[in-house]
């Protein structure tokens, strides 16, 4: 599938907007919206490169666990500014990447998301029962002379958003993007092409790990406290999965399109039906089980059959390959 | 002769390639009618689409003159179409007796279970000894029997069989013929696939022989043992390689 | 020493109910090969519905019971019906996320409905316990551990002995012969899917009156379930009801010989699940499984 998408620089154009409108305005209502809507282009666009590698994450929130408790807990410890805190928050996360890379092996589908299941429970447990370092259920303070302004943070959002989406196209454009995606059909005969698939999984996974715990890292430096719940809860990371089915799996754009309409979704719901979470949950839950019955290319899927229909009169041999390329229903199961 | 099965100008195929492309053929009550052609012509997805596993692109199929195409694969069994599959497709953990308990699973066929049952273990006594036995573990010419008495549970009016010579040795072969034969003498059609043309003729009363997804050839049996055309059908249309990959019959 | 017949117990009595737990999932996922993510789901609208039952009817669980399970069935054909069977041709990601998705709807509306608090059904038995050598047996657990061995064997009966337990072994086994057969698959698998969100819905009832109940808490148990799953190996029953044991006997060991081991003890199944994938991907009693 084409990703020389005419809509890339449209997003650039529109990001670098929204730098300079976060930076200058003050609004902090908009502001906030901004920075929960960056943070999870981060992770939806971690989410989605795993997806295209075939391996579908039901765990995120271990790789922003673990990014967030790095990020407090070494500033705490360290006395470390924002900028080198960060650094464990995505070391963290992309040696996640590789043990869950060597823990899972070839095993994919059904396995690997259980294992991120698994991954982030576990996690989620260890960090209970180990109080002396994380503070266990009693939560962890970022320290308050080490928080810097919100400006800054808010800024760290948006260059942290444009930056995984800059990192997914670059990516992208290069060999791994084609492994990743023959991969996703059939690691056997990608093997074949010379494939490693143990080489690429690990790279995907790592690259994707660090992003996601850096997401992590970023909105815990934002929101200043943090406890096992918090740091591995689903409950945001769930959206890192329906943002990519919403705005177009396996695209560029999709993950960035998903998390806008998933922010409006859910500010709305919380706007319409008070601050009682479960009503922004279940919309939620609802968008994805429509969209995987009804619309499994997401909104840009909609979007581009759109402007298909409307370019050619029917002509078999394009939309064939549009097929393949978006993975046919015949798609092996593992 | 009433026409049990009427297959008429079928094309159907998998996916995006073609490999019937034309196909007519017709079993009428009591008959022997074998299939016959070289791999890939089209034997098996001709079977596939009678069972209702394969849907057809184009043509039709009738069944006791009304439309075929329209019955799910279960209800078809059902109407009294049974198929002995290509490779047998045993149920390998489950005994030999388990298995043709679930031939007989269809509500047509359950009331006749204990005598249809009597009739197979007489039939092949080899599986009446193995009756505890999983399936899997059996020879493949137990297996055969297994998978041909499975589809005799069914209560079949037709009874398709596919390839079941397919790698058995040629006592055996003759062992499973033997059976066939038997099977139709009881008066039940059979409409049998097989690649081997000397075994398929000496039970058929009529034949067919399918190449690159037509019919070249129909006849009586007798008249094609005598055949060339027969001949030259195995040996391929393009000459040479005798499989034929599915995947080459592009829609052009 | 002389915890180890008390240890034994509290092993085998939690076995038994972790059993249960599974063999639900197990049978959906053996027979339709679809992993219903939302198996937790159904373990939880079972303890709200026993527990409402209790507390606004006054019927004792093991009394609803039947209704809840009849209701279960209903539920999961209707489930299978209308969303599962649209997605059984299609890739992985979209049969998990769909699944996954339900999950989350169930969730939330079970919190919308009864709120986060916690909860629990607690009829007059459940407090007593009986004593014999040592050992203490409360009678919930013991209650529990024989409804869940009663229906586990029913399903086993009902596989190996009725016609459509059996044509649901075939269907496991061979789709393409089973349809071969005159199976209606469609039905066989609406029928699976119906029987395993009764027997999760059963565990449900049992959670009800063993421990607290609120709307998050099928996801702890599917992460544990799937644990088992993958020790037994994926697909086999029998491997199932040994993961489960197996995880019993851990998970109560840990408790009672490590410090602080009730909370490591709920850890214990995800570090058996990596190790197991590490180590030997297709579990006890799986078949090979390929990269």
């Amino acid at each position: 599938m084409p990703l020389r998408d005419i809509t890339t620089p449209a997003f650039f154009l529109g990001a670098a907007a929204a730098l300079l409108v976060s930076v200058t305005l003050a609004s902090p209502q908009v502001n906030d919206w901004v920075f929960r809507c960056c943070t999870l282009i981060m992770l939806a666009t971690s989410w989605n490169l795993m997806a295209n590698a075939g391996l579908i994450s039901l765990g995120h929130s271990a790789f922003w666990g673990v990014g967030s408790y790095a990020a407090v807990l070494t500033a705490n410890g360290l006395g470390l500014s924002l900028w080198l805190a960060l650094l464990p928050a995505f070391a963290v996360g992309v040696l996640l990447g590789a043990f869950l890379a060597f823990a899972t092996g070839r095993l994919r589908g059904i396995f690997f998301a259980i294992s991120t299941l698994a991954l982030s429970e576990g996690l989620r447990i260890t960090a209970f029962m180990l109080p002396e370092v994380t503070s266990g259920a009693v939560g962890v303070f970022l320290k308050q002379e080490l928080r810097p302004s919100q400006q800054v943070l808010y800024s760290l959002g948006v260059l942290g958003a444009i930056g995984s989406v800059a990192l997914a196209w670059w990516l992208s454009r290069t060999r791994f993007h084609y492994a990743c995606r023959a991969m996703r059909n059939n690691e056997a005969a990608a093997q074949m092409l010379g494939i490693n698939p143990m080489r690429y999984r690990l790279g995907v996974l790592m690259v994707s790990g660090g992003m996601a715990s850096l997401a992590g890292g970023i909105n815990a430096w934002y929101g200043g406290y943090l406890d096992p719940g918090m740091a591995f809860t689903l409950h945001f990371t769930i959206l890192s999965q329906i943002a990519p089915i919403l705005g177009g799996i396996h695209t560029l754009v999709g993950p960035v399109i998903g998390s806008i309409g998933i922010i409006f979704l859910s500010e709305g719901t919380r706007i319409a039906f008070g601050a009682n979470e479960g009503y922004s949950q279940l919309i939620f839950g609802v968008v994805l089980v429509i969209g995987i019955l009804f619309m499994p290319h997401g909104i840009y899927g909609v979007y581009r059959r759109l402007r298909q229909r409307a370019a050619r009169p029917r002509n078999h041999a394009p939309t064939h390959i549009h097929q393949a390329a978006e993975g046919t229903p015949k798609e092996m199961r593992s | 002769m009433k026409t049990l099965l009427s297959i008429r100008n079928l094309r159907a195929g998998y996916g995006e390639s073609v490999v019937l492309e034309d196909i007519s053929i017709d079993v009428e009550e009591g008959e022997v009618v074998c299939l016959l052609g070289s791999n890939g012509a089209g034997k098996t997805t001709t079977m596939g689409v009678i069972t209702g596993l394969i849907p057809a692109m184009g043509g039709r199929v009738t069944y006791q003159d009304a439309d075929l195409l329209r019955l799910r694969s279960h209800q078809r069994v059902n109407a009294g179409i049974a198929l002995s599959p290509e490779g047998r497709k045993v149920f390998p953990n489950l005994t030999v007796h388990e298995n043709l308990l679930l031939g007989s699973y269809s509500p047509v066929a359950r009331p006749h279970r204990a005598a249809k049952l009597e009739e197979v273990y007489s039939m092949f006594p080899r599986l009446a000894e193995r009756r505890a036995q999983k399936a899997g573990l059996m020879s493949g010419g137990e297996q055969q029997m297994l998978a041909i008495g499975r589809a005799l549970m069914a209560c079949p009016k037709l009874l398709l069989l596919d390839e079941p010579s397919l790698g058995l040795a040629p006592r055996i072969v003759m062992q499973v013929f033997d059976a066939i034969a038997r099977i139709a003498r009881t008066n039940i059609s059979i409409l049998l696939v097989e690649q081997n043309t000397h075994a398929a003729l000496s039970v058929a009363t009529r034949g067919y022989v399918i190449s690159g997804g037509r019919i070249m050839l129909a006849d009586d049996a007798a008249a094609l043992r005598d055949s060339v055309l027969v001949q030259r059908a195995f040996i391929g249309q393009s000459g040479g390689s005798d499989a034929v990959p599915a995947g080459s019959r592009r829609h052009a | 020493m002389e915890l180890a017949p008390q240890m034994l117990v509290d092993a085998i009595l939690l076995g038994g109910v972790y059993t249960l737990m599974v063999i639900g999932l197990a049978l959906s996922f053996g027979i339709t090969r679809v992993i219903n993510f939302a198996h937790g789901e159904a373990i939880m609208f079972g303890a709200y519905g026993a527990f409402w039952l209790l507390t606004v009817w006054g019927i004792d669980p093991l009394l609803s019971l039947p209704l809840l399970l009849a209701g279960g069935f209903v539920a999961g054909f209707l489930v299978y019906e209308t969303a599962v069977k649209r997605v059984l041709h299609a890739p992985h990601i979209n049969q998990i996320l769909l699944t996954f998705g339900l999950g989350l709807i169930f969730q939330n509306v079970a919190l919308i409905l009864w709120t986060g608090d916690e909860r629990s059904a607690n009829p007059n038995w459940a407090f007593d316990a009986f004593e014999f050598n040592m050992v203490v047996v409360p009678y919930g657990r013991l209650i529990g551990f024989l409804v869940a061995v009663m229906l586990v064997a029913a399903l086993f009966a009902w596989l190996r002995w009725t016609e459509l337990g059996r044509a649901s072994r075939a269907l496991a086994e061979h789709n393409e012969a089973a349809q071969l057969v005159g199976i209606n698959v469609s039905l066989t698998y609406g029928i699976a899917f119906g029987i395993s969100v009764a027997l999760g819905v059963a565990m449900g009832v049992l959670v009800s009156f063993l421990g607290a109940i609120n709307p998050f808490m099928g996801f702890h148990m599917l992460v544990k379930g799937f644990a088992i799953l993958i020790l037994g190996g994926l697909g086999n029953i029998m491997g199932a009801v040994f993961g489960a044991f197996i995880l019993a006997f851990v998970e109560t060991s840990v408790g009672y010989y490590v410090p602080n081991g009730i909370g490591w003890a709920e850890g214990m199944a995800f570090a058996i699940l990596f190790a197991i994938l590490v180590l030997r991907p297709r579990g006890l009693l799986g078949q090979e499984v390929e990269g």
